[in-house]
């Protein structure tokens, strides 16, 4: 599993800047990083062949293949490339059919009818059939090891398989966003014969070989559906778990693309003409998460003034060094009912501190618990205990390490941070605004907004629904318990002869991991 | 007793060594930083510690500014004084209890002497610093334990040393003429054990507080020491090492404070030791004379 067989493809003169830059010597490589070397961004109709290695975060030895609980950064860019759900979202997070070719509603919403797509194989030349959807299902649901893409599947009663193409999706409550549902990277479908150790799948590469920790090799699928995809013969995703040591091997052309760039390099690598920046918008926030259930937070007045205090440019700027929009304490932006109509909330001070008064609490002094759960975590902890004391309230950051943040107290701190990936507006609600919800951290439980959410999530009629949904979104915005400041762009880089890597909503790096359709010139 | 008495002091021989003069300049630049700094910096720079400067990592003012846009040059110098404060105060634990335990060991011999060095000895089987991180992990990142633990993990290393000095003198004619004066136990041992062991003492001084400073930096360092927002030389390093590329200062200004500060204490403690050697050969050849006599 060496990556001896790349070298060919190495220049000289890249092999040596690449052993500068390992040798600590970055600041000057990147200095000396001059026009004449820059290669220019290939155009023209993409070409076949080649291989891409792409460097990702974090991962370990409990890597692994499976298509259904992936956890780490490279087991998701794993499972993107090996398997396919029915439907997923595409970059512009729209629905978008892989698998399936057509998903439809009954009537009432209480059944939904996926059409396979015509002539689709898996990596063994076997066709997919109803039987192998069905087996897929079962496998995420079993009862006594239910996979982690089952938790957003609880209103799935059973699934059915009905003629040669057909399988049906019976649920035990009516959804009309059933498709939002379906449309997750950890459902792809595999055979009712699946055996993790020879996985199969329908994605546009398939296994070569894995290393737990250290890199997987894939090669193009030739039964893939999409015509003339993939277009690299061969794909190389190799773990990284620092930062620096990822950048380095980009900058020495060992990868020619990394995840996660961290924000402060941005320009350093910007200003190389042999590298690109790809950041995309995304939905992913990291809010501050109040319980409405304790004091001083039972009290709307003091989540209100907490909203208030909170300057969200200077959050973007000094947390996210500029990359990422402003929030109003809303999520799922891109859903279709985002409730956009709603002011934007900014600073304001003096009314913080008027609302506080009111509650009796003007001397408010709170404690926040920060983890660096995300890049930007603790950063942004200290930047609001920073603006809130222009409103008079102390605090106090009680920072921990992420296993203690995740362990037997979270979703019991009072006042804490979350993350979150972009999703639309119903399934992040059923994830985590819901009594019910697995990770409500507020303890939201307004009457109100339930019905709201309940009947909306039953509603066929589009108009209907996202007339309730925007309701639904009042009450949080005037109530609620969390502070949503912002969204987080993803920014990743690529060597510049890298093509077909675009901007993507869903938060995934890499547009969304996806590689069936990068190229390199 | 003679001889401390009517020779220099250690530390007095000890300074008059290059080496020492060397470490105290050293020592005293970093400690005057650290010391007046908090104080200095937003006069110098006209900023706070946290406030915000600028944009992150951009390179206005002085040092530029941290990953959250705060001026590197005055949260630098605000961030050596905690540092100092707690290595102190763990050194300072560390020297007593070790140098309590140590002499009660050595002058008591027999069963209480096995009870507290195999004591000892248990605590020196666990790394000090895997020692602190289990202990911090635990109860979390408390100033308090920060120095609790560095200190208890410096004592058994300090008794070693003060049971083996206290060894050496404790059947000595001055130390026999008090116990047949039937003098307390308690203050034997101050007034009399104490004061023949202070050379290798203050050789643990200087060495133990070289670990403590190294200690604190990398427990911050490691997130696990002090705590962000306050300015402190090991956070610093962790916050903004990734942009060692762009704005080394962030990195290299408590990299080169705490590189400095602990060669300038090792260079004092390497004269004490020298000092305390020769007067100890000194004392040595003057006894062999007398008897020879």
């Amino acid at each position: 599993m060496s990556l001896d067989n790349h070298d060919t493809r190495i220049s000289r003169r890249k092999f040596l800047l690449g052993s500068a830059a390992l040798a600590g010597a970055v600041p000057f490589l990147s200095a000396c990083g001059g026009r004449s070397d820059a290669a220019a961004a290939p155009t023209g109709p993409p070409k076949r062949g080649g291989t891409l290695r792409v460097g990702v975060t974090g991962g370990g030895a409990s890597d692994s293949l499976d298509p259904h609980s992936p956890v780490t950064n490279p087991d998701i860019a794993r499972v993107r490339n090996l398997y396919e759900p029915l439907v997923y979202r595409d970059h512009d997070f729209e629905v978008s059919y892989l698998v399936a070719e057509k998903l439809e509603p009954s009537a009432d919403s209480a059944t939904w009818t996926a059409t396979l797509r015509d002539g689709i194989r898996f990596h063994d030349g076997r066709p997919v059939t109803p039987a192998d959807v069905v087996a897929t299902f079962r496998r995420i649901m079993d009862p006594d090891d239910p996979k982690s893409g089952a938790a957003s599947l609880s209103m799935l009663d059973r699934v059915t398989a009905k003629g040669d193409r057909q399988v049906e999706f019976h649920l035990s409550e009516p959804s009309a966003v059933f498709a939002d549902y379906l449309g997750q990277y950890s459902l792809g479908i595999v055979p009712a014969d699946f055996d993790v150790a020879k996985p199969v799948g329908t994605g546009p590469f398939r296994a070569e070989s894995f290393t737990a920790g250290l890199q997987s090799r894939f090669v193009r699928n030739p039964h893939y559906w999409r015509p003339d995809r993939p277009y690299l013969d061969e794909l190389v995703l190799i773990n990284f778990t620092e930062d620096d040591a990822r950048i380095n091997a980009l900058l020495a052309s060992q990868v020619d693309a990394i995840d996660q760039v961290p924000v402060a390099l941005v320009d350093v690598l910007r200003s190389d003409e042999r590298m690109r920046i790809l950041s995309s918008e995304t939905g992913t926030w990291l809010p501050f998460t109040m319980r409405v259930d304790r004091p001083p937070f039972d009290d709307v007045r003091v989540r209100q003034a907490l909203r208030l205090v909170v300057d969200r440019e200077q959050m973007i700027n000094q947390v996210l060094s500029g990359q990422g929009r402003v929030g109003n304490d809303l999520y799922a932006p891109f859903d279709p009912a985002y409730a956009s109509e709603l002011p934007q909330r900014t600073q304001n001070i003096a009314e913080a501190r008027r609302l506080l008064a009111e509650a009796g609490k003007s001397n408010l002094d709170i404690e926040l618990v920060t983890a660096p759960i995300q890049a930007g975590a603790v950063e942004a902890a200290q930047v609001f205990q920073q603006q809130a004391k222009a409103a008079g309230v102390t605090v106090r950051l009680r920072r921990v390490d992420t296993t203690t943040f995740y362990g037997d107290n979270y979703l019991k701190w009072d006042f804490a941070q979350d993350f979150w990936y972009t999703r639309n507006y119903l399934p992040q609600v059923a994830n985590g605004s819901l009594p019910d919800s697995p990770y409500n951290e507020t303890h939201w439980q307004d009457p109100e907004f339930v019905r709201l959410v309940r009947t909306a999530d039953r509603t066929s009629d589009a108009g209907k629904r996202t007339r309730l949904l925007k309701q639904a979104q009042r009450i949080e915005y005037e109530r609620g318990g969390l502070i949503v400041w912002g969204f987080v762009n993803q920014v990743d880089a690529h060597q510049v002869y890298v093509a077909g890597l675009v901007p993507d909503r869903t938060g995934l790096p890499l547009s969304g991991y996806s590689f069936g359709h990068v190229w390199l010139g | 007793m003679t001889a401390t008495t009517t020779r220099p002091t250690l530390l007095r021989r000890a300074l008059a060594l290059p080496q020492a003069k060397i470490g105290l300049a050293l020592t005293t630049v970093v400690v005057a930083v650290a010391l007046l700094g908090p104080w200095v910096g937003p006069w110098l720079t006209g900023h706070d510690t946290t406030g915000f400067a600028g944009k992150p990592f951009q390179s206005g003012g002085i040092a530029g500014t941290d990953g959250l846009g705060r001026d590197v040059l005055t949260r630098f110098l605000a961030g050596g004084l905690t540092l100092l404060i707690y290595a102190v105060l763990a050194t300072a634990l560390g020297l007593v209890l070790g140098a309590a335990l140590g002499m009660v060991a050595g002058y008591s011999g027999g069963r209480l002497d096995s009870l507290i060095m195999r004591g000892s000895d248990v605590l020196l089987s666990f790394p000090q610093l895997v020692f602190a991180l289990l202990a911090i992990a635990m109860i979390g990142p408390e100033g308090w334990l920060l120095v609790l633990v560095i200190g208890i993990t410096h004592a058994p290393r300090v008794a070693r040393v003060a049971r083996q000095s206290t060894v050496a003198v404790k059947d000595a004619d001055f130390i026999r003429a008090a116990r047949m004066y039937a003098l307390p136990r308690r203050r034997i041992l101050l007034r009399e054990v104490l004061p023949n062991i202070t050379g290798p003492l203050m050789v643990e001084l200087g060495l133990r507080l070289t670990y403590s400073i190294g200690y604190v930096a990398s427990l911050s360092f490691l997130g696990l020491g002090i705590q962000p927002p306050t300015a402190d030389w090991g956070l610093m390093i962790n916050e903004n090492r990734i942009a060692l590329v762009v704005e080394p200062w962030g990195v290299l200004l408590p990299v080169l404070a705490i590189a400095v500060l602990t060669v300038g204490t090792n260079l004092i403690t390497d004269s004490l030791a020298s000092a305390a050697a020769r007067s100890s050969d000194a004392t040595t050849s003057h006894t062999a004379k007398e008897a020879s006599a």
